[in-house]
């Protein structure tokens, strides 16, 4: 007589906690996603890299240089602070 | 007229002056001034005091986290003055709220908060831990120091809004600012002061450093005014510089060199370098910073004058320049030679701060002799150099003063505090993004100085369009700067409350080989130990060998 042993444990497994280096793996990629960017003019000269108003009209006259990308980073780095702050100090 | 000799001799005698007034006290005042200046440090400022814990480490832990936020606003301004360098335009939406950036003026602010918020409050941070441990004793009062980190902080935000609208409502900002600022720094010298004078041992030359950095900032100021140099040209370069060499240059190598001690767990290497240090810094003139004397003129409200220098102010000026080289070819190698220490390191090498210590460290030389070049060049008149002051100064913020106010302050808050940052691997992701972002971005944009001074010199009608490509990836590479400082400012925040407790047992060193025991039984090296997979944290307990001779077990 023989044990059928099966030959996975077909099991999803997640890990409960989130790793602290997940969230930098992800700023990363996007800081190099927007540094490979830069590349767009080299690879297509005379054609300068699409702006935020390019892609959204309605922001026409306000988000109209590759630099609102980036500030766009910075308002989220700076929430992020403000917002760590609270819920730190306020967290039971 | 020897401006620079008449000068650096007043500021020789004060801070010589100020030593024996230490040393010696103030005769039988000294009762009523220490009464005095604790009155006024605490019960003068009525309920305002009561608003802040005084808990030992307090003021130490709200100086640093500040500097960490300013940290941030620095690297930003900075970055979007890198960007409008190739992009004039990009901000031109803000015209309709009545705001005009320019690329100068977010330098200007970027170099303003980078100094006073980020470097300024870290190295004080910093110092009011240190020092009180150095001395053996308590700061004399937290509350009061708690309270001027936001004196502090109110005028590096007005330096802020000076650097970007010179006057509001017909009232100049800067000078304001710098008012509110000596005020902070009133307080914080007698605060310190009065630490000193309760030290319970011996004072070590770290401490002395501190001191001279809080004292020799106020003392330049009067040597300058009393040497009535403030209205060259000169005598406002000698100023910038003279508290370059004092507050920042004192200031970081004290911290430092406590961090570096504390934080790798090694004794300090030399003794007689660290007073190289203390005494090159304040007889030599330290050539790092701006040859741009304009933020003096601009925060003592002087009259702007050229740079227009004596042959003879250039001889000693050159000459005391040079040797600057040796406090600061001191202070880096003792920092080196003790992060290193005997090829082990007892505390953890990852701990965060370690990196950012080195790479000041690592850095100080070569930018302090670019530095040197770049100012012997501007001082003597010749100005070929000039296209790269700029990048070579912010290089000497962000690559040496910001990573050794970073490091000491990132070592000193986990003991001041009581917990760790959340995360060590998050700060050495911070590390690598803000040394890496700053040190790329400023070095092509370096390059890029380069190619414009080539230009200029060949007479070229048309700039090179790869200069304005070198601009932009430059300054996208600084970009790594402000991550790395979001990353810096939410790990430590969270490290106040989620932290490990200081004290607790160290995660790090321990591996699936190492072993929590190791019983010794009998003379043995410490390699063998190591060897059976013991670590720094493993127990060795001595067991009892018995020497009689064995005999029958009796049943």
């Amino acid at each position: 007589m023989s044990i059928e042993v099966p030959s996975s444990v077909d099991e999803f497994i997640q890990g409960e906690k989130e790793p602290a280096s997940s969230g930098v793996v992800v700023v990363l990629g996007f800081v190099s996603m927007l540094s490979f960017l830069i590349l767009y003019g080299i690879l297509f000269p005379g054609r300068d890299m699409p702006v935020v108003s390019e892609v959204l009209p309605m922001f026409e006259g306000v988000f109209d240089s590759g630099i609102w990308f980036f500030l766009i980073g910075v308002i989220f780095g700076a929430f992020s602070i403000v917002a760590t702050m609270l819920t730190e100090a306020t967290s039971e | 007229m020897d401006v620079i000799v008449s000068t650096l001799t007043i500021f020789w005698l004060l801070l010589a002056l100020s030593f024996i007034l230490m040393k010696r006290g103030l005769w039988i005042f000294n009762d009523v001034a220490k009464g005095l200046s604790m009155f006024m440090l605490e019960k003068a400022l009525g309920p305002a005091s009561d608003f802040v814990s005084g808990r030992p480490g307090s003021a130490s832990t709200t100086w640093i986290i500040h500097g960490l936020v300013w940290a941030f606003a620095a690297s930003t301004f900075t970055f979007m003055g890198l960007w409008l360098g190739h992009d004039a335009t990009a901000l031109h939406s803000f015209e309709s709220w009545g705001y005009h950036p320019e690329s100068s003026e977010l330098l200007y602010a970027g170099r303003l908060t980078a100094l006073f918020g980020a470097i300024g409050m870290l190295v004080v941070g910093a110092s009011l831990y240190a020092l009180p441990k150095l001395c053996g004793t308590h700061l004399a009062s937290e509350s009061n120091a708690t309270l001027v980190s936001l004196l502090w902080t109110l005028s590096v935000l007005l330096m802020f809004v000076g650097s970007q609208n010179e006057q509001i409502l017909s009232i100049t900002i800067l000078p304001v600012a710098n008012l509110l600022l000596t005020l902070a720094s009133t307080a914080l010298i007698i605060n310190v002061i009065l630490t000193v004078s309760e030290a319970t041992k011996e004072i070590p030359f770290p401490a002395w450093l501190i001191v001279y950095a809080f004292i020799g900032n106020i003392a330049a100021v009067l040597a300058v005014f009393a040497s009535g140099a403030f209205d060259e040209g000169v005598g406002q370069w000698l100023l910038f510089h003279l508290a370059g060499g004092t507050f920042f240059f004192c200031g970081l190598a004290g911290v430092s060199l406590y961090s570096v001690s504390v934080g790798s767990g090694n004794p300090l290497w030399s003794k007689s370098l660290v007073a190289f240090t203390l005494f090159g810094a304040v007889i030599t003139i330290n050539p790092m910073g701006s040859t741009d004397p304009s933020m003096v003129v601009d925060l003592f409200s002087l009259s702007s004058n050229e740079l227009d220098a004596s042959s003879r102010d250039v001889i000693v000026g050159s000459f005391l320049m040079a040797l600057s080289a040796i406090p600061i070819i001191a202070f880096s190698a003792n920092m080196l030679v003790t992060l290193r220490g005997s090829d082990a390191f007892v505390e953890n090498p990852d701990a965060p701060g370690i990196a950012e210590l080195n790479l000041g460290a690592w850095m100080l030389i070569p930018i302090a002799i670019g530095s040197l070049f770049v100012q012997t060049d501007a001082l003597g008149g010749v100005n070929e150099l000039t296209g790269i002051s700029q990048s070579i100064d912010l290089m000497a913020i962000w690559l040496v003063m910001i990573p050794l106010s970073v490091g000491s302050a990132l070592n000193v808050l986990p003991r001041a505090s009581g917990r760790h940052q959340l995360s060590a691997n998050r700060s050495r992701w911070a590390f690598w993004m803000m040394s890496g972002g700053a040190f790329l971005g400023l070095l092509i944009t370096m390059m890029s100085d380069f190619t414009d001074m080539a230009l200029t010199e060949s007479m070229a009608e048309q700039g090179a369009s790869i200069n304005m490509e070198l601009r932009k990836v430059g300054s996208v590479m600084f970009y790594g700067a402000v991550i790395g400082a979001i990353f810096h400012c939410t790990n430590t925040i969270s490290g106040q409350y989620r932290g490990r407790i200081m004290g607790g047992p160290s995660e790090a060193s321990l591996s699936s080989i190492a072993i929590e025991s190791y019983s010794l039984t009998g003379p043995t090296s410490i390699r063998k130990i190591l060897a059976s997979g013991a670590t720094l944290d493993t127990e060795v307990s001595p067991s009892e060998q018995s020497k009689e001779e064995g005999a029958a077990t009796e049943l």
